[in-house]
């Protein structure tokens, strides 16, 4: 990319907005714990909704989804499908988890659940799946950071120090301002890429079709496979692009719509609003977030019928957008952009910090921080789940895949604890914790044998599939075979989540 | 609430209905529903091939069943 003063300029001028933006709001923000991790449960319908739609933008959305479509076409429709009611869990999860939070004073998912089964240990091991997750992720969205900045002026700013420069500024907003910083940039880098997305996703097709439909037409001639589910599979250098298979586009869907709504880091949104009418409205209003992936599948669309091709088919857009000499402030602002969206790893740094400390060191531990000393704890943590996630992104090179896997695997083994916790008077601790671990175990066990080449899923389905099918087997047998251990207050705590005056 | 009993009928028929939309959506971009009626090329609408245009009714049909849903679903 060319290393223009406007570009630089565009893109430094947003940092030092969305710093000025990340810093102001500590002001109107208590110095409690409640204060620093859930914004002393006062947020709006606008900040929930930035915040919840931040979640699905990252590094990956603005240079991953372009990149998929490019490469592999309607495989990357399955994105848009488990959108369409993977937060829908929430709308009656988050509710329910609130007032149990209001009156219990939790702020993160684990410390709920280890409090309904009287298990603080159950908070540490979530506490630790959790973190392990999370630093792989921030990962990633530093080496975006650092490949945008390295991209836009030209190789002067390598990107191992742009990554530093962007998640510096980032550890500064979260340290100062916590979940308001979050919130307020959210609500900055939202409205930026919403505006990116939609500009240039309806530029490229334009300027190098003649219209949407136009290139449509002319991809539906020459490449007609790339439009229609499920696409193409991953390419394998040297072996030709094969379909991607049904069974394995139509579980990917059901495990993220299962999934989606129990990552820790949005979860603990649930106790960041006002009321319940605010949660359920922000996820009454996410569907219009997925509108803004259209014109980001757009631009990966425009790339497939050009006759030159990107080292790397995750740089289509930046490539698409210098091969046709868009101007340089255009560029500037896309790059700002897709800052904005790498610098997503924000709410996840906030959520892994106060996980960390609150439902490790305090729940898991038992270690005894009163008040103000445990906000302390939660800033200072911030500098080594940062520094950890930065050398993951500068140092551990081919295999982030590999991490990646260990990350979203467990993750989404959290819903039937999640679902339980809410909803049943019958589980019991060990019930629940041995669903997590059968679960975890299944998932990664077929996960990496097929990594190793030698698959020993039954069916070609998503692994998750299997370990969800065991995770609940073991929760319903073991409760079913153990007793709870208080059952009064198990009534109490479901009639509180139930939001009925006793 | 004065309209207890009225609410409470209305109310459970906003729960059934939302329910079977969710069911139906779902099915409905997955296989094998998906491939039997949305993933088809032509015709196009709005310029998208029909099976990118069917999801994204779809992603439409589901902003207003949750407006719908939030409506008479719930009270305060």
């Amino acid at each position: 990319m060319n290393a223009s003063p406007v570009v630089l300029g565009t893109v430094a001028a947003y940092l030092v907005v969305c710093l000025a933006v990340g810093l102001w709001p500590s002001k109107s923000q208590s110095s409690s714990v409640i204060g620093f991790v859930a914004g002393d449960r006062s947020l709006g319908l606008v900040l929930m909704y930035f915040i919840t739609g931040a979640t699905i933008f990252s590094a990956f959305t603005f240079l991953g989804m372009p990149g998929q479509a490019y490469k592999q076409g309607a495989a990357s429709f399955y994105i848009l499908s488990y959108g369409i009611l993977g937060f829908v869990p929430f709308f009656f999860l988050g509710p329910r988890a609130a007032r149990v939070g209001r009156v219990h004073g939790f702020v993160t998912q684990a410390e709920m659940i280890a409090h309904r089964f009287a298990a603080p240990r159950l908070a540490g091991v979530m506490a630790l799946i959790s973190t392990i997750a999370f630093v792989p992720y921030i990962a990633l969205q530093m080496r975006g950071a650092g490949l945008i900045l390295e991209s836009v002026s030209g190789g002067s700013i390598p990107s191992w120090a742009g990554a530093a420069v962007v998640y510096a500024i980032v550890l500064a907003y979260i340290a100062k301002s916590g979940l308001m910083g979050v919130g307020w940039t959210n609500v900055l880098q939202g409205l930026l890429m919403l505006s990116m997305a939609w500009g240039l996703g309806l530029y490229l097709p334009i300027h190098m079709y003649g219209g949407v439909g136009a290139m449509f037409e002319r991809i539906a001639e020459a490449r007609p496979e790339m439009l229609v589910a499920p696409g193409l599979a991953k390419p394998v250098p040297g072996i030709p692009q094969e379909p991607w298979a049904w069974s394995e586009y139509t579980s990917a869907i059901l495990v993220s719509t299962l999934g989606f709504s129990c990552w820790p880091h949005l979860f603990m949104k649930a106790f960041t609003a006002r009321d319940d009418r605010t949660i359920r409205r922000s996820v009454v209003l996410y569907p219009t977030f997925l509108i803004f992936q259209i014109p980001i599948l757009l631009m990966g669309f425009a790339g497939v019928l050009y006759e030159k091709a990107p080292a790397d088919a995750n740089q289509i857009v930046p490539f698409l957008l210098i091969e046709h000499g868009v101007p340089s402030l255009l560029i500037g602002l896309f790059c700002a952009g897709a800052l904005a969206a790498a610098m997503g790893g924000d709410a996840i740094g906030h959520a892994a910090a106060s996980i960390a400390v609150r439902d490790g060191l305090v729940r898991g531990l038992g270690v005894k921080l009163e008040g103000e000393r445990e906000r302390t704890w939660i800033r200072w943590t911030l500098v080594p789940v940062m520094l950890a996630s930065y050398v993951v992104a500068v140092q551990w090179h081919q295999s982030l895949v590999w991490l990646l896997l260990f990350a979203y695997g467990p993750i989404t083994q959290f819903m039937p604890a999640v679902v339980a916790t809410l909803y049943s008077k019958r589980a019991t601790a060990a019930g629940v914790l041995s669903g997590l671990v059968a679960g975890i175990a299944v998932t990664l066990t077929f996960d990496i044998s097929s990594k190793l080449g030698t698959d020993l899923r039954p069916w070609p389905i998503h692994a998750g599939v299997f370990g969800l099918a065991a995770n609940v087997a073991c929760l319903v047998l073991v409760s079913w075979a153990t007793r709870p251990a208080d059952e009064r207050r198990d009534e109490e705590f479901l009639r509180v989540a139930s939001g009925k005056s006793g | 609430m004065t309209r207890q009993g009225g609410g409470g009928a209305k109310r459970t028929w906003a729960h059934a209905c939302f329910a079977a939309y969710c069911a139906t959506a779902l099915v409905a971009v997955t296989w094998p529903v998906f491939p039997m009626l949305g993933n088809r090329l032509r015709p196009f609408v709005l310029g998208l091939p029909f099976s990118l245009a069917w999801l994204v009714g779809w992603v439409l049909a589901t902003l207003v069943a949750l407006v719908l849903y939030e409506r008479f679903g719930h009270r305060e």
